[in-house]
């Protein structure tokens, strides 16, 4: 049994496997998939000068590689590695780019500046646990 | 892209100021724990964010014009409290945007992006806890810093050196005698390398009291009583740095570690 949501579902478009401590976005890589934890867990990670920090576990039905989309980065803001062997899904992310382009601008933006305090968050965070 | 227009210049397709707000530098603007749903966006001034746990205060993040505060409750639906208190860090003008139609335009959002927001929320809280965590942590561990006497023997003008020397605990029934190396010592105190072995002789914990007796390069006795101050396990395993301030010391030998230290 799955943890995910049939809407999930709606929107991916392929699945992939990974095994254990396989490298799925890389920071500062170019890419634009979005994808969702469908069996298993992975490991958000950040690079600092004193070495990678673990930030986060995601869990099935959790998305991940959204920055790049709701902020419109140009590179991934972080890596994304498997915990124990993975399954994960890609979305439709011209389906979601298109959705997105129906929201008001204005909703947009104050989306966008909430993602922005995510990243300046976990940058924040990883100061704290570094410094 | 930040946008810097003004109310008045803003066509009908944007959504329609209800108000201007002005603060004073120091006004708080939301309160962490309170219900509210207005979210302002930030035309003049910076605005702080902070959450406040166990005493502590905590900065978030400062945030400038262009950007908007009060947005959280918002995405997490308006019967949760603030996450954060905001205030003024300066002189501040602010626009209160409409929640009414802002949340018509999220309750017609596609239910996928709704989905994917949430999560990001979420992500959000769970960030702003970690970095008051670590934040309290931080605190205490200044304070327990200025409270040990070991920080301030490192004030004290330190001479690098390397002997031998044998110590033994005070505060204890056991009778040991272990070996050490001292490295480095001053007026206050010395940090004294032992081999991980020790450990198993004697648990050194913070706050014992030992006697510690060396000859100095110099032939002279050295014979002091002091306490473990700080204790540092090297990348390496071996060997361990123990920080030792001085409790008790002659006069005899204050004098004679005196001239050894002159330059």
């Amino acid at each position: 049994m799955s943890g995910v949501s049939n809407l999930v579902y709606e929107y991916v478009l392929s699945e992939e496997n990974y095994s254990e401590a396989a490298m799925i976005i890389e920071e500062g890589s170019h890419g634009d998939s979005i994808y969702v934890v469908l069996k298993g867990q992975v490991k958000i990670q950040k690079k600092t000068p004193k070495g990678t920090v673990a930030i986060d576990t995601l869990e099935e039905g959790d998305v991940f590689g959204e920055m790049v989309f709701l902020m419109k980065e140009k590179t991934r803001t972080a890596s994304v590695v498997a915990n124990g062997p993975v399954l994960v899904g890609i979305l439709d992310s011209e389906r979601l780019a298109r959705e997105w382009e129906s929201v008001s601008p204005h909703l947009r933006r104050v989306t966008t500046l909430m993602a922005k305090k995510l990243r300046d968050a976990t940058i924040k965070a990883i100061a704290l646990a570094k410094g | 892209m930040v946008s810097k227009q003004t109310g008045k210049t803003k066509t009908s397709e944007q959504t329609p100021a209800v108000s201007r707000l002005k603060y004073k530098r120091g006004d708080l603007i939301i309160k962490e724990g309170d219900y509210g749903i207005s979210i302002y966006q930030i035309i003049r001034g910076r605005v702080g964010l902070f959450t406040e746990s166990e005493g502590t205060e905590t900065h978030l993040a400062t945030l400038g014009p262009g950007e908007i505060i009060g947005e959280m409750t918002f995405f997490s639906g308006s019967s949760n409290p603030r996450t954060a208190s905001a205030r003024a860090l300066e002189d501040c003008e602010l626009e209160a945007l409409h929640p009414a139609r802002l949340s018509k335009e999220y309750a017609e959002m596609p239910r996928m992006l709704k989905y994917i927001i949430d999560q990001e929320f979420k992500r959000i809280v769970r960030m702003n806890r970690v970095i008051t965590e670590l934040d309290i942590k931080k605190t205490r561990k200044r304070q327990l810093e200025q409270k040990n006497p070991w920080a301030l023997y490192r004030k004290f003008y330190r001479k690098e050196v390397d002997f031998d020397c044998v110590y033994r605990p005070l505060n204890t029934p056991q009778r040991v005698v272990l070996e050490g190396r001292i490295k480095d010592i001053s007026k206050g105190g010395l940090r004294l390398d032992i081999s991980a072995e020790n450990m198993s002789h004697f648990s050194h914990q913070l706050g014992d009291i030992f006697f510690i007796s060396a000859f100095l390069p110099t032939g002279e006795h050295l014979g002091v009583t002091a306490e473990l101050a700080s204790l540092v396990k090297s990348r390496t395993e071996e060997p361990l740095s123990l920080g030792m301030t001085f409790v008790r010391i002659t006069e005899q030998t204050n004098k004679t570690l005196g001239f050894f230290l002159m330059p």
